[in-house]
């Protein structure tokens, strides 16, 4: 902000900003934003941006009942989910049922505009101190003593009499939550939109990553979130600027603009509530730090249906594996509020929209009257890619979304092919520009 | 085509250079995608309430706009009051 009487002196060559790598703390640009104008590029390399996106698929499940860890028809334990719906299936009578969904069940999607206090569901509990990963289970048909690792897998096989053992109770080890969403992607679907979208991204991909590429690999991976409602209030304070006059000075080679405005001292409350935020409580998969590693890769793949969740029942996991949990809610509780403080400045965005030169917001506050949290399993299909380097390398991911088939991912780069295609392009456009001085001059 | 209009037109290099290898990178390595939150969550919100109070004037600047904008850096933390 400036107050000026005369013409001021002229400026230095204006440099337009580079739009940079981009980070996770900024607001992701609006699907189908490129931040270049793929027309003024290469054929092949407008070829690669300009190829269709894979399409999600609609995920719209029906109304789901009760389920449980044995077959309520024949009592046989060996029970999978039916691939692609939220169905569990007797291997053996090949009786089928649906599990219960919790927001009916528990009620989760109500009131929460009454919400008051830290509402936790049961699987969102504390870890305890002592937990251990390893769960041994005495086989009620045979004796033998099937171990479970909650590390990685929900459900083992005895294997002298092939009963099937699943961690159904709630655990204080942070492995069972309240809630699990079934897998909707099939394995088949998501080889396909992990092709397509590495299709689209050959040009410049690291050759050992073309040449090991082998998206059969996927793997499906039930991943643990805490879901959050919240009923909330915020208030954000600062200045905003509008213009009243624009005009130029300077003579016809030197034409500059200047601007008038009023300032104003804006404040603005908003009370709302959220409903079903997903926060990541593992503390791996909840950095998001892009230097690091590429975990703002999964994080791109939500919002998942929740609402279609079903109680927590292992045989929904058979044939998956999963990560534990490994956050209290306590300790989410920074996170939350710095998303709720952001949806918050989103929410006034609009009743600020008459000061046209903009506003710089200098103070907030957040007021949480209520929040409720469930642990739960969401279903994702992971691709993952080591590229080797510095500090043990970088670990890339390709991941789709197990219920709606977004899909998101980090190739590694060619970092020469790619140097040399922009200093190519950045040598021509500098020859173009002393062409046009040397011809106007 | 004045001098200063020739020194601008010489950054055309290096920033288109750069723009593109930033444009690229940003493609293969989405370092900038992460869950849009603020659009994406079911918020039920109540009408925006407050106030705008006339507190300076300003003449002849030439910033387009306000110093420190971040009506749309809605993740850029501000002072937090308590």
């Amino acid at each position: 902000m400036s107050n000026t009487q005369g013409p001021p002196p002229l400026p230095p060559p204006p440099v337009p900003a580079s739009p940079g790598p981009g980070s996770p703390q900024d607001v992701p640009p609006l699907p189908g934003e490129l931040g270049v104008d793929p027309t003024t590029l290469p054929g092949p390399i407008r070829d690669e941006l300009l190829a269709p996106d894979p399409q999600a698929i609609d995920t719209a499940s029906d109304e789901l009942k009760d389920g449980l860890n044995r077959c309520p028809k024949c009592g046989s334990t060996d029970i999978r989910q039916r691939a692609g719906t939220d169905l569990l299936i007797c291997l053996y009578c090949r009786h089928e049922w649906r599990g219960e969904r919790v927001e009916e069940a528990f009620g989760f999607g109500e009131g929460i505009d009454q919400l008051s206090g830290t509402v936790i569901a049961s699987g969102a509990r504390d870890i305890a101190a002592d937990a251990a990963s390893l769960m041994t289970f005495k086989c009620t048909g045979c004796g033998a003593e099937v171990t479970v690792n909650t590390d990685h897998a929900m459900t083992a096989r005895c294997h002298w009499c092939r009963h099937v053992f699943g961690v159904n109770e709630q655990i204080p080890n942070g492995a069972v939550p309240d809630a699990v969403l079934p897998f909707h992607i099939k394995q088949d679907d998501a080889v396909a939109r992990i092709r397509q979208f590495v299709d689209k991204r050959r040009l410049f991909a690291l050759k050992a990553f073309k040449e090991q590429f082998t998206p059969e690999n996927v793997v499906g991976v039930y991943l643990p979130y805490m879901i959050v409602d919240g009923n909330v209030s915020a208030d954000v304070a600062g200045h905003g600027e509008v213009e009243t006059r624009r005009y130029t000075r300077g003579n016809d080679k030197n034409k500059q603009t200047y601007y008038d405005a009023d300032v104003y001292r804006i404040d603005r409350h908003v009370d709302f509530t959220v409903d079903d935020l997903p926060i990541e409580s593992s503390a791996t998969r909840g950095n998001l730090d892009t230097g690091t590693n590429t975990n703002n890769i999964i994080n791109a793949i939500l919002p998942f249906d929740t609402k279609n969740a079903v109680k927590w029942n292992a045989s929904y996991l058979s044939g998956f594996t999963s990560e534990k949990r490994d956050r209290d809610v306590e300790q989410l509780r920074p996170r939350l509020e710095d998303q709720l403080l952001s949806i918050a400045r989103a929410q006034v965005h609009a009743s600020v929209a008459r000061f046209d030169r903009g506003v710089r917001w200098e103070q907030e506050r957040l007021a949480v009257h209520g929040t409720r949290w469930v642990a739960m399993y969401l279903p994702v299909w992971l691709y993952s890619y080591h590229q080797p380097g510095r500090n043990g390398g970088m670990l890339h991911y390709i991941a789709v979304n197990g219920r709606t088939g977004e899909t998101m991912g980090s190739v590694p780069i060619q970092q020469w092919k790619l140097l040399s295609v922009a200093l190519t392009v950045g040598t021509f456009l500098e020859g173009a520009a002393l062409w046009f001085l040397a011809h106007a001059s | 085509m004045s001098d200063d209009g020739g020194l601008w037109l010489l950054a055309i290099g290096p920033t288109g250079a750069a723009a593109l290898y930033w444009a690229l990178y940003r493609f293969y390595r989405n370092t900038d995608k992460s869950h849009a939150f603020e659009r994406e969550t079911a918020v039920d919100a109540k009408p925006v309430t407050g106030s705008n109070d006339k507190v300076d004037k300003i003449t002849g600047t030439r910033q387009t706009r306000i110093d420190g904008d971040n009506v749309a850096a809605y993740r850029k933390r501000v002072q937090r009051v308590e």
